[in-house]
Formats: C-alpha cells, structure tokens, sequence
C-alpha cells in the first residue's frame, strides 16, 4: 500500500497520472471514496486535485488548461473531473513496475497457499501484457519447500483464534505453549509465526518447523493481542532490555544487518565494509548468529559479545566444551 | 529519499514539472523541440530565465526529467532521431496510455496484486510494486475484501547490487563488478546480465561472462563493488551506454537447466543429534535412534556451509570431506576474528 510518508515526487507524479485515469471514467465521485479506494488521506487528494486545476502548458504560444475539477461540486466533498483533454486513462505501467510485480506473483506461485491457483499465471500474462514495452523475464524464483503446520496457522489467524502447541526451544527443550497468532512469515526460505505471546506479553517469532501439534483452541485472541497494530517485517525486533553490539560486515554478511533493526545509520568504513550498531535480545546468541557468516561479520564491541563469538566458534572446531544455554525463541 | 508528508506548493516540485512536461508534450502533435519545450514547461522557463546564454544545467535537468519518464513507462520518443539534437522533436508514445484489449482486473485479481506489491520488502523493488498498483488501482477496481491476511510472504534482498541489476537487465546494459571468491579471490568481472534467480533465499545473477565467453551465475553476495553501467565512447565528447541484444530464450533456458542439474549432482551427507534444531530443521521427526543421517543436495559448497554453521553442534558431515574442511576454516576465520 502506497505509504504517505514515504512517498517522493515520483511517488506524486505517478499518482497525479493514476488519479487523472481514475477520475476520467466517472462523473462524479465523492472525495471520501476517492481517499478509501487510494487509501490515501482526503487531505492529500485536495492538494492532488488543485495542482490539476493549477497545472498549465504553453502551446503554440496559448495558454492551455488541461484540466478543470468543478470547484463548487469540491466544497460539496464531490469530486468531478469536467475537463481532461490530453489524458483519458491511466497510463501502462512501466517495465519496472510490471516486472515488480510480476516477480512478486511469480513468488505467491512457488507458496503451496497459491500453487493451485490459476489466477496467478494467468496475472502474470496480463501484467506483461500490460506493461508499455511488452516484458522479458527479469526476476525468477525457484520454489521453496512448504511447512508443514503452515496451513493450520492460516486458518486460525483468518478465524481470530487462539492455537496451542509443543515448541521446542534451542535447546531442544519441548513446552506446551498458547500463542495468538497474528501472521505468517515467509523470508529467505524460512517460515515464522508472528504471534502474541501471553507469558511475554508481546509479540514474538517462532520458528514454525519447531511447532508441534498445532491444535486450534475455542478461544478468540486476546484484546491484548488485536491491539497489536501493524507488525515490523524485521524479523528481529529490539526492546529496551536488548544489548547494542557493534558490528562490522563485509559484502558477504550484510545480510547481518538487514535484518536486524539497527540503532545507527550504518557507516562505510572503507572497501566495502559497513560499520553498525545491531540490538541484541539475547547475547548468548551471538555467537551463532555471526559465526555463519565465516569471519565475513566480525563484533567490534561489547568484549562480552566477542567472547561469546568466539567460543561459539572453538565449540564448533571441538577445542572447548560449549556451555552457555542457547537462546528460547 | 526525502520523506515528504504533504503535496509541495505548484512549481517548486519535481512531480509538478514531470506532470507538466507530460500534458505539454501529450497536446503537441507533431512533437516539440527542445527549445520549445523549454518555453511551454514553467520550471524550464525560470531556469532559462535566470541562467541567461549557459542552459547547460537546463539541458542536464531535461535528459533527466527525459528519462525518469521513460523509467516511469512514459515512452518519450523522437518521430525524427536522426535530426540535428537542436532539432530534435520530442512526442510520446500513442500507446503509452492505451491498455491493450481485454486487460481487465476483478476485485480478487487486485487483491492478488495487491499482495504480490508486498512481498517486497523496504529498498527493494517495493516502491516501483506500489507505484504499478496505484496505477492498477487507477482503473477503477476495488480490491475484494481482504482474506489474504495473515500472510505476509517477503522477498529480501540484502544486496545493493540488485537494484543496478535489475534495471540492467531492463534495459540490457553490460556492467561491470569485482566478484570474491569464497577463497579470497578477487576478479573484475565484465557481463550481459540476463536474470536475477532467488534459489532457497539467496539471490543469484545469470549471466553471459564476456571474458569466460560462457553463461554464468554470480551470487549477488559475492559482489562486492558498486556495479558499473558499460559506456563506450561514441565521439570525441560523449559516451554512450554499451548494450546488448536479447538473449536467446534456449540458451537461458541451458543455463538454468545446467545450474540445476549441478545442484542435483552435489550431495552431502549429515549425521544428525535427535531433538536439536538441525533434526527440526531436517525434519527428521519419524525417524528413530539418537542420530539420523540425512543426505541433502546443494548448489554451492560454501552457502551450504553456511547454512550449517547454525547447526554446527547438532550434526557432524559425514561426507563429502570438502565440506566439513570448509566448515572448519570458516570457524577459524570467526574464531581468529574474534581472539
């Protein structure tokens, strides 16, 4: 969804071109409908509107004003394109945006949730069709392989259940455990739940292929749980209690910091290395966390986090024995 | 990218020149020169105003509001490309705004649109997906309610190289980049990219290797410079972007089948510990014993060391000798790192 805050003057001029097209097959629209169908605040449709009617062009030496929206109809909150006289839709989208797009269906298809559905192929088809230069193959994704469970946690987020299950923390420990599931995550081939967590009060992740006997339970989720507004998409989220650690990572391991949530504006310090400051939830996971990237991420600070790498890493070669309790979610 | 909450007062911002540019081009028929054109759009007309004889920052801003047209899907072109570039006329398209027959979107179909602009995450190509939908949106549909919720499948990438490639493969520009090896080893690399593969998360570039002569896949990690647009000079002045043609759909085909065959040869085998997050991991569940050995293909030896680095004290490599020395040097690596 198109996001105000983040949106540019590219952002701007796409939606002045759109709103054109859109308004152009209807007579008349009220502004509030025009908001909801761009999920755009009424405000900034106002202001999209007067630039219409300030928008001007010289040619051949007139003044020509290509648009007109009926002011007195505005005042009334009805919106009503009465003059268009070089735009009468909207305009095909570009090979960036079909291609976008198109990968982004390609990758519902590799999901079992849409692999039956021929709607998908067939948008694909449309979407090429309708970009304005016709569209070679940019972006393509081999399938992935599906969890098992997913399918059920689905179905309890669409009906505002509760569900119960055995998780087995890192330590291969197996607790019974209630979560209100909030959402399904696919990232980088791994599949989590993103759930409410009662014990913790707060949201957490839980690896799904350690889940167990999924059972739906009668109850809906909490209200603690539908207060729960819109979830972050990094799949580590800081809190207060979280350690910052300072980090440095090669192009290998920038991965790293793309998916943590991090404090500062990660710094170049020079042929490709990126300095920044990563929070932690549980220290003693940092060794695991950085020993995969093969000395392509490297903790600059805490000691403390150094040391926990480090000895992660001698465990792993067998020259000392492991024994710092591994992380529970 | 700035954050902007509110529309910029007329003139000052960029998406009012483009909008403008765009009607004035749109109202002339037969196309408009350069001059002309720096008369009809008001933003050209102050610069030209206060810039006096030197308009070459005015000509710079119009090849770039030129081509961030073009970006957008709004096919500005010549009707005369051979003319004299004072001469030049400029026009777009006809059919840029014309949506080709029988191309209608249902509520259901502009929810699955919906949902496939959201699998990319921030940086990516989420603000070109979301541009596509508005203007999707434009045509008048409204999505069907929303039971696609609670599933938010995401497609990072982590890599600043995909961007430039994307566009790359777009246009079919050569580029330019320095590739690491896993063992240090670094090489210029000069390529036609073709396609940009996701395999089990990663990212991988295909490719024709101009100096190998042969296809290629390059992963996207392993790059580790900015990549570099090919230019060649075409005059004593300018320089001109180095293209190439489209690549012939079989020999894509060839390399994906290759690189798949490849993977599907390489196998390692693993002695799994029960109830460790590799047995999960492995879904090893029905399988009894206090181990189980597992056998996986892989694509690259070093990825899959990776991948099991997070296992490390879960499992033991059992074959092939190659990996478990990988393994090995990549926890030297991290443990010398760190001494």
């Amino acid at each position: 969804m198109p996001k105000l805050k983040g949106f540019n003057s590219e952002d701007r001029y796409n939606f002045l071109l759109a709103l054109v097209g859109y308004l152009g097959h209807r007579t008349e629209v009220s502004l509030s409908e025009v908001a909801e169908h761009f999920e755009l605040e009424s405000d900034y449709i106002l202001k999209a509107l007067r630039s219409l009617n300030d928008a001007t062009a010289q040619v051949g030496g007139f003044e020509e004003w290509p648009f007109y929206v009926d002011i007195d109809l505005l005042d009334d909150g009805i919106v009503s394109l009465t003059t268009a006289e070089v735009i009468d839709d909207v305009p095909r989208l570009s090979t960036r945006q079909a291609a976008a797009i198109s990968a982004g269906l390609s990758y519902l298809a590799t999901i079992p949730e849409f692999a039956g559905n021929t709607q998908v192929q067939g948008l694909i088809e449309k979407i090429a069709a309708g970009s304005s230069r016709g569209m070679a193959e940019v972006i393509s994704i081999a399938p992935g392989s599906v969890e098992a469970g997913a399918d059920q946690l689905r179905q309890a987020i669409l009906a505002g259940r509760a569900i119960s299950c055995e998780y087995i923390n890192r330590k291969g420990e197996k607790t019974k455990r209630e979560i209100d599931p909030l959402r399904i995550d696919l990232t980088g081939g791994v599949w989590y739940l993103r759930g409410y967590c009662p014990v913790n009060q707060g949201v957490r992740n839980f690896l799904i292929e350690h889940m167990r006997a999924i059972e739906l339970l009668d109850r809906e989720i909490s209200s603690a749980a539908q207060a729960v507004g819109e979830i972050e998409d990094a799949t580590y989220v800081a809190e207060v209690s979280d350690t910052v650690v300072t980090v440095e990572v090669t192009p290998e391991a920038y991965r790293l910091i793309t998916e943590f949530q991090t404090v500062s504006e990660p710094k170049d310090v020079g042929s490709g290395t990126i300095r920044s400051e990563i929070m932690v939830g549980h220290l003693p996971n940092i060794g695991r966390l950085i020993a995969r990237y093969g000395g392509a991420a490297r903790v600059i600070a805490p000691e403390e986090a150094k040391d926990y790498v480090r000895r992660y890493a001698l465990a792993a070669l067998g020259e000392s024995a492991q024994t710092e309790a591994r992380e529970i979610e | 990218m700035a954050k902007e909450e509110t529309w910029k007062p007329a003139k000052t911002d960029k998406s009012e020149r483009l909008f403008q540019l765009t009607c004035v081009l749109l109202y002339s028929e037969r196309g408009l020169t350069k001059r002309e054109l720096f008369h009809a759009v008001d933003a050209y007309r102050n610069d030209l105003q206060s810039a006096g004889e030197d308009d070459f920052a005015l000509n710079k801003k119009f090849e770039r509001d030129k081509s961030d047209l073009r970006e957008m899907g709004i096919q500005v072109t010549s009707p005369d490309p051979k003319s004299d570039p004072d001469e030049m006329r400029y026009q777009i398209a006809s059919d840029t705004f014309a949506w080709p027959e029988n191309i209608e979107f249902d509520a259901q179909q502009l929810q699955l649109l919906n949902l496939a602009a959201q699998v990319w995450a921030q940086a990516s190509l989420s603000a070109d997906a979301n541009r596509g939908l508005v203007r999707l949106k434009g045509l008048g549909i409204e999505p069907a309610a929303n039971d696609l919720v609670g599933f938010a499948p995401r497609l990072r990438t982590h890599e600043p190289s995909f961007i430039p490639l994307s566009q790359a493969i777009e246009e079919r520009i050569e580029v330019s980049f320095d590739y690491r090896k896993p063992d240090g080893e670094l090489s210029k690399r000069h390529v036609q990219p073709w396609l940009l593969r996701n395999i089990d998360g990663q990212w991988l570039l295909m490719c024709w290797d101009k100096y190998q002569k042969s296809a290629r896949n390059f992963l996207l990690k392993r790059i580790v410079s900015k990549v570099v647009f090919r230019t060649e000079q075409i005059n004593e002045k300018e320089n001109e972007l180095v293209r190439f043609a489209l690549p012939d759909p079989e020999l894509v085909a060839v390399a994906i089948k290759d690189l798949d065959e490849h993977t599907s040869k390489q196998v390692a085998t693993l002695r799994v510990k029960r109830d460790t997050p590799a047995w999960f991991h492995f879904h090893l569940d029905d399988q009894s014993g206090d181990t189980a050995d597992v056998s996986i293909s892989f694509m690259d030896l070093h990825l899959l060391a990776e991948e099991l680095s997070e296992y490390a004290l879960d499992l033991k490599v059992l074959g092939p000798q190659e990996l478990t020395k990988v393994i090995r040097s990549r926890f030297e690596a991290v443990a010398n790192a760190h001494a």
